[in-house]
């Protein structure tokens, strides 16, 4: 009679499954019904036969009427619901969890240092993002300080001409404060030694755009700005300080400024620095403005308070309108302009340093990203070891949600783990970040350091962290069923379904840190490619300075640079002086050019060229060779032919066909009033930089120093032994022409050159960072998936060997497996790296964001690394006794 | 036939009694019915359940897992004090509606 008996669980089961009961709940009715059916079949089946019985019986179970009972179970079950998640029961699965992870240290140091590096790398990219472009300016609400500027696509020409400054000012209502400032620099005298600093030329709304008002003293005020009213200045804290001895009693004192008297009217509060960083001192504009026309005056950059009831549309809206206006009374020939308003920050941070350092944080995200991969697939190899003590908890009453939430408690706790070493790491990752950017020009309101905010955000980051890398792994531990796994000894079958999650995972990562790779390896190929660069001229052992002279007459200024040129070029040892308009490499001015006798139809068609006006030292000091021709010579001096020197890439661009000597060209475009300039000589090109780092071989001219009228301020350079070419012998050759003369602006030209590629060289440093990070993160997860997937195959693998297949088999087909992830993750994450590149082409030089020889490079790391992290885990399989994996299971 | 509200009112009332004198399982209680009525009451799994897990709600009965040795573990019904105070309180109100019907059909027994 048993061995023909009916199960009727089965049935009962899929009839009950619908009401989603408490598993203990369900598994008791199932079993009770079952009983129930079993011994009334045993009553029934003699009577009337087995067939119609086991209709009759499962008739029963059909009817609504079992829903009322199952619907009492469900009540029942709803108390236990709300318990799961009291914070008794949440502390006790923290000490649980904490427990069960101090078993297991390798886990806990593994996830932890992934996700801490992860959040530590996320922490300091958002604290510079923090820092520069969201926290804003140090004053009070300065969400509402505006920058108003004239659209410009290229942003080149985007400032405010005073006369239009002027009518803005008389009819807007939307801002509460309006200024005007355009940047200069001065030198001031008074103290121990003349100083060059730099100065803010400044309307008299300016200062007050901040809220902050002057701790000595006054702000600008409205008369100071004509031009009537005798000249005022104020002072910063540092120049009070160090010119002043902080003295109390300096206002109504003089400041010398260019070699003129200013009234020192105030002294602003220490570290104030707008409108930018280390300004010394502000002065009033005084130009008059009774004639101009609007579009005329100099051009300002000006600042705003919003009204505190208006928002950035609204006076966006009135600027529009009022720019409009004043187009109409704008001198003729001068295009229309529409006015923006912006905030500050955003206004006045070019768009692609923001596309730059989303793309960064986006590229950190993605690092931690793939460090949540990793752990979740730690906790999916704790999850399978544990299937058995899952299915008891799941058994003796413990709720799906219970078990997930278990499981996010566990990776709840690494993620807090790793948000502790991870603020330890924004740290340091901040304090290096800094101390590399210092020298660097850069804004004055950057203030990187662990803000409140930063916290925040790093706690955000380890919660999504955790979630990310427990709820995987939780669902598949709340999926596995409940009998399958108690009868199952070997988790043969749920190891199988993880095993899949896990390679998917795995994908996942290798495309993750592709992408991350492939822009590290932009970013190395643009390092590399800057450090390759040729400059073209020599640097080494050459000291350079800059001078400006207050004086405006001009027989006194042609009388300094000479004795000037001839102390410098006669100091003991110099091998070379020079004196120039601006240093090779990173001081050239710039502009269009005409040539003699050729006809140009629009502005745009005159060549562009980058200039240099030097002194004959200039090639034996920076040991630049004439290629062509002959260099600049003391010959050419005010009275004799202007000439000019270019370089091969002029030649190639502006005479491809024609020997350039003889020709005679001009600076300037079509509005030019200059000198024609006879070639009398051509160089080889040499390494001109520019903020973007596009062209560094741009069209050049050097035109003679001693050619040029009303110098007031020049270069120096210095080639010699250290003693020689150093910033003391030049000061002191300086002073001794010209005591209030600063010499200022002092360093190595080496260091001269390697300045503009400083940012370029810190970001791409940084992505190499995350590159390699990604990279270990990546090959250290595809090794544990495959140490993981081959230990669940001992046997099987054992089973192969043992009948025949040989080691190299065995290596060979776990490989083809692990190549599949490898395989597919690489293509994916090319198509999103190459996206990615194009991004971040801000922080590329030289190469192509396609660059077929990155792809390459990365593919094959990427690759190599992924089979070694298959190959060493299938070859320690292949070392298993078959008999010893035959009986394990 | 017995309608089933009559039937309804009055299955609680007789597997409280049932469970007065000792403690049983679901197919127990359905027989014990089927057998004293003599096939006049019946049930099924469909009917008796819904019926059992509502008196247990109301913690008139309580159902236990027993073991007993050289047999499967089954569920056993027993009566709470609540249940029995209901019993009492049911075997009252029965009285009093049968000596009420009594009065009003002029039916006696023998």
């Amino acid at each position: 009679m048993p061995n023909d008996r009916i199960d009727w669980r089965a049935d009962i089961r899929s009839r009950v499954a619908r009401a989603r009961l408490h598993p203990q709940d369900e598994a008791d009715i199932v079993e009770e019904v079952a009983q129930h059916l079993e011994a009334q079949f045993d009553d029934l089946a003699p009577r009337i036969g087995a067939g119609p019985a086991r209709a009759r019986l499962l008739a029963q179970l059909e009817g609504p009427e079992l829903d009322d009972a199952l619907a009492r179970r469900r009540r029942r079950a709803r108390p236990t619901r709300a318990r799961t998640w009291s914070i008794t029961s949440l502390a006790r699965d923290v000490r649980y969890a904490v427990r069960s992870l101090r078993r297991s240290p390798g886990t806990v140091i593994a996830g932890t240092a992934a996700l801490a590096i992860g959040i530590g790398l996320t922490a300091v990219m958002y604290s510079i993002i923090y820092g520069m472009l969201i926290k804003g300016l140090p004053y009070e609400r300065s969400d509402r300080i505006a920058l108003v500027y004239y659209a410009d696509p290229a942003r080149e020409d985007d400032q405010v001409p005073l006369a239009d400054f002027l009518r803005f000012t008389q009819q807007q209502r939307t801002l509460s404060a309006l200024g005007g400032y355009f940047l200069a620099s001065a030198n001031i005298a008074g103290g121990e030694q003349p100083e060059r600093v730099g100065a803010v030329r400044v309307t008299s709304g300016t200062l007050e755009v901040t809220g902050v008002r002057a701790m000595l003293g006054r702000t600008f005020i409205p008369n100071d700005n004509t031009p009537a009213a005798p000249p005022t200045a104020i002072l910063s804290y540092a120049t009070w300080r160090d010119q002043f001895h902080s003295d109390s009693g300096v206002v109504g004192k003089n400041v010398r400024v260019d070699g003129k008297p200013y009234a020192i009217v105030g002294v602003m509060p220490d570290s104030f620095e707008f409108p930018r960083a280390s300004t010394r001192l502000w002065l009033p504009i005084q130009t008059a403005t009774d004639t101009l026309r609007p579009g005329q005056g100099p051009g300002l950059t000006v600042v705003g308070r919003l009204r505190d009831d208006i928002e950035y549309d609204r006076a966006q809206a009135e600027f529009a309108t009022l720019s409009h206006q004043i187009a109409k009374d704008r001198a003729p020939g001068t295009a229309e302009r529409r006015a923006v308003v912006e905030p500050f920050v955003r206004g006045l941070v070019p768009g692609r340093v923001y596309a730059l350092f989303y793309t960064m944080l986006v590229a950190v995200m993605l690092v931690l990203l793939v460090a949540c991969a990793n752990v979740a697939n730690l906790l999916l190899d704790r999850a399978v070891g544990r299937t058995r003590e899952i299915g008891i908890r799941t058994a003796l009453g413990a709720t799906r949600l219970a078990v997930v939430r278990q499981s996010l408690v566990e990776s709840g706790t690494l993620a807090a783990l790793a948000a502790v070493v991870g603020t330890l790491i924004a740290r340091l990752g901040i304090a290096l970040f800094n101390g590399v950017m210092l020298k660097s020009q850069s804004y004055f309101w950057i203030d990187i350091r662990l803000h409140p905010q930063v916290l925040a955000f790093v706690l955000v980051m380890a919660v999504a962290a955790s979630l990310v890398s427990g709820l995987l792994p939780a669902l598949q531990s709340a999926r596995l069923d409940v009998n399958t796994i108690l009868k199952d000894e070997s988790h043969a079958a749920s190891s199988l379904r993880v095993g899949r999650l896990s390679r998917t995972i795995v994908a996942v990562e290798i495309a993750l840190s592709s992408v991350m790779l492939l822009v590290a390896g932009f970013a190395t190929k643009s390092i590399a490619n800057l450090r390759r660069v040729e400059p073209g001229f020599a640097s080494a052992d050459v000291y350079t300075a800059r001078v400006s002279l207050a004086s405006r007459d001009p027989v006194r200024q042609q009388q300094f640079f000479e004795a000037l040129d001839r102390e410098l070029t006669a100091m003991p040892g110099a091998k070379g002086a020079y004196l120039g308009s601006g240093l090779p490499g990173t001081g050239w001015g710039g502009g269009r050019i005409a040539v003699e006798g050729r006809v140009y139809a629009r502005p745009q068609d005159y060549p562009p060229a980058r200039t240099l006006a030097v002194t004959p030292g200039f090639f034996s000091t920076f040991g630049v060779p004439v290629r062509q021709g002959r260099a600049i010579n003391a010959g050419d001096v005010s009275e004799s032919t202007p000439v000019a020197v270019v370089s091969e890439s002029f030649v190639l661009q502006v005479f491809p066909t024609t020997d350039p000597i003889g020709h005679r060209i001009r600076l300037g475009g079509p509005r030019s009033e200059g000198e024609w300039l006879t070639i009398v000589g051509v160089v080889p090109t040499l390494f001109a930089t520019t903020f973007a780092m596009r062209d560094v071989r741009p069209p050049e001219v050097f035109t003679a120093f001693w050619q040029q009228r009303n110098v007031t301020s020049a270069s120096i350079a210095v080639r010699g032994p250290a003693e020689v070419a150093a910033a003391a012998p030049i000061r002191r050759i300086v002073t001794a022409l010209d005591a209030e003369t600063p010499t200022y602006a002092t360093a190595p030209m080496t260091e001269v050159l390697a300045e503009p590629t400083q940012v370029l060289r810190v970001f791409g440093t940084m992505f190499v960072i995350f590159g390699i990070v990604s990279l270990v993160l990546a090959a250290v997860g595809v090794y544990a998936v495959m140490t993981f997937s081959v230990s669940r195959r001992v046997r099987e693998l054992g089973i192969r060997m043992a009948l025949g297949a040989s080691g190299g088999d065995v290596v060979r087909m776990v490989c083809r497996q692990g190549a599949k992830q490898v395989v597919l993750g690489i293509a994916l994450g090319f198509v999103a790296g190459a996206a990615v590149a194009r991004m971040a082409r801000a922080a590329l030089f030289g190469v192509a964001p396609n660059d077929p020889v990155v792809f390459a490079v990365v593919g094959a790391v990427l690759g190599v690394s992924a089979l070694v992290a298959c190959i060493i885990p299938a070859v320690r399989a292949t070392r298993v006794d078959p008999l010893v994996a035959l009986r394990t299971d | 036939m017995l309608t089933d509200e009559l039937k309804k009112g009055s299955a609680e009332f007789l597997i409280l009694s049932l469970l007065e004198v000792e403690s049983r399982h679901g197919y127990e209680l359905q027989k014990l019915i089927e057998s004293r009525s003599e096939g006049v009451l019946t049930f099924n799994v469909a009917s008796l359940y819904p019926l059992l897990y509502r008196m247990e709600e109301r913690g008139w009965i309580v159902g236990r897992w027993v073991e007993k040795s050289g047999e499967r573990r089954k569920r056993f019904y027993r009566l709470t004090p609540a249940g029995l105070a209901a019993l009492e309180a049911q075997r009252e109100s029965w009285k009093a509606f049968v000596t009420a019907i009594n009065r009003v059909s002029g039916v006696r027994y023998a």
